[in-house]
């Protein structure tokens, strides 16, 4: 039971985000829908479903008139839409209304490609410039998201080196995010300068200019002991009784071949100079 | 000659107006927000850098939602008024819109909303015993 009800928990905590993202928009677009109703005289609604199934519609609209746009671009080998894409997905929208029929035609006349002829066009150039201004009741703070930039005039100028990507595609994110800064001091934390490595000080010598944790191609041969170390701060020093039991019943080969196995504290051996052939013991 | 001439200057005219109603739209603030319009759109697939097309989708879908609202409101004038008891009522008439004037002018639009007249517990609720046996 509890480990259904976490299930569900993980489910319910992945998309509240896109969720919260569509509600949002949903009640900003009601109360602009809400605006225009008492543009037009109405004064209130008598039940809240309405308002809703008036925005929602008005939602389907814009993202058909988007899809058959975006279609007539894509069906031209464009990414971007242009004027005459969003002109014939008007036109196409409105095809069941009488009032925009006229005109369609010259959309697709190759001689005149006239828009303005188009009644979709006229009627909206009439409604510009008849219909009052109805803002919307609160302004909107302008959010700069990282996603594309459809419809933003003044659009982020890519740097030289990243004019080699495509313009549609969005922004790389900001190298602080992806860039690890090495700032802090690792000398305490590679295993080269613990006390396990014996003669150490002549590895670190002549390992010349620090390499960040890389290996030099030519490097002097490790040596280094097996057994309790405890003077590595930090991690504790945690012996394996029943490793050392085994060690003790047979010092033989198997305690040989399990004594290069063994592992010493919380470190793991990696790499002591195996690609020289030697293990001093 | 001349009939090239005239079709010319003819579309002349047809660009310099489609230019000034492009130029209008900036000048116009439609009630949706374009943020709100580019998100939209943006689901939908449509990317242009152009603001102007993006208001031109603002417009036409206020022009719409304007259009379905005025005819929803001439559906309840068109409505008999109910009768009057008191005089105040009668002043302050509020109008409403409400859901069967709104699903009469959608179906203008194609979009059909409709409610269901009842809900029944299944399909052969109400069917006489007769025909339910067939």
């Amino acid at each position: 039971m509890n480990k259904k009800r976490r299930r569900k928990a993980r489910v319910n905590s992945e998309a509240p985000d896109d969720q919260s993202a569509a509600e949002f928009s949903f009640s900003l677009t009601r109360v602009a829908v809400s605006q225009i109703c008492l543009s037009v005289g109405y004064t209130s609604t008598d039940t809240s479903s309405t308002l809703n199934t008036l925005t929602l519609i008005t939602t389907k609209f814009l993202q058909s008139i988007a899809e058959l746009a975006a279609s007539f671009s894509n069906s031209a080998n464009r990414t971007e839409a242009n004027l005459f894409d969003i002109v014939n997905g008007l036109q196409d929208t409105a095809l069941s209304t009488s009032d925009c029929f006229p005109g369609g035609s010259t959309l697709h006349n190759t001689e005149s490609h006239c828009l303005i002829k188009s009644a979709v066009l006229r009627n909206l150039s009439d409604f510009v410039a008849s219909a009052f201004e109805i803002p919307f009741a609160k302004p909107l703070p302008r959010l700069e998201t990282s996603g594309s930039h459809g419809g933003d005039s003044t659009r982020m100028a890519r740097s030289p080196e990243m004019r080699s990507f495509p313009a549609w595609l969005p922004p790389f994110p900001d190298s602080s995010l992806y860039l690890e800064p090495y700032t802090k001091e690792r000398s305490d934390h590679l295993w080269e300068n613990s006390d396990s490595v014996i003669g150490r000080e002549t590895f670190v010598e002549t390992s010349g200019v620090r390499s960040s944790g890389r290996l030099p191609l030519r490097r002097a041969s490790v040596r280094f002991k097996m057994g309790r170390d405890c003077s590595n701060g930090g991690g504790s020093c945690k012996s394996d009784t029943r490793l050392e039991r085994r060690r003790d019943d047979n010092d033989g080969e198997y305690g040989r071949e399990f004594e290069a196995k063994k592992k010493i504290g919380e470190e793991y051996i990696y790499c002591a100079d195996i690609d020289a052939g030697e293990w001093n013991m | 000659m001349n009939h090239g001439q005239q079709s010319g200057e003819a579309k002349h005219e047809d660009d310099a107006a489609l230019t000034e109603f492009l130029a209008s739209l900036m000048d116009y603030t439609p009630t949706i927000p374009d943020d709100l319009v580019e998100h939209y759109l943006a689901q939908s697939g449509f990317q242009c850098p152009d603001v102007r097309l993006i208001r031109l989708g603002a417009v036409a879908t206020q022009k719409f939602v304007a259009d379905v609202a005025s005819d929803a409101l001439q559906h309840c004038k068109a409505r008999p008024a109910p009768v009057v008891k008191d005089k105040k009522q009668q002043k302050d008439k509020r109008l409403i819109l409400t859901m069967e004037d709104l699903s009469k002018a959608l179906r203008e639009y194609c979009v059909n909303v409709k409610h269901p007249e009842y809900f029944a517990d299944s399909p052969s609720t109400g069917i006489d015993p007769a025909t339910r046996e067939e």
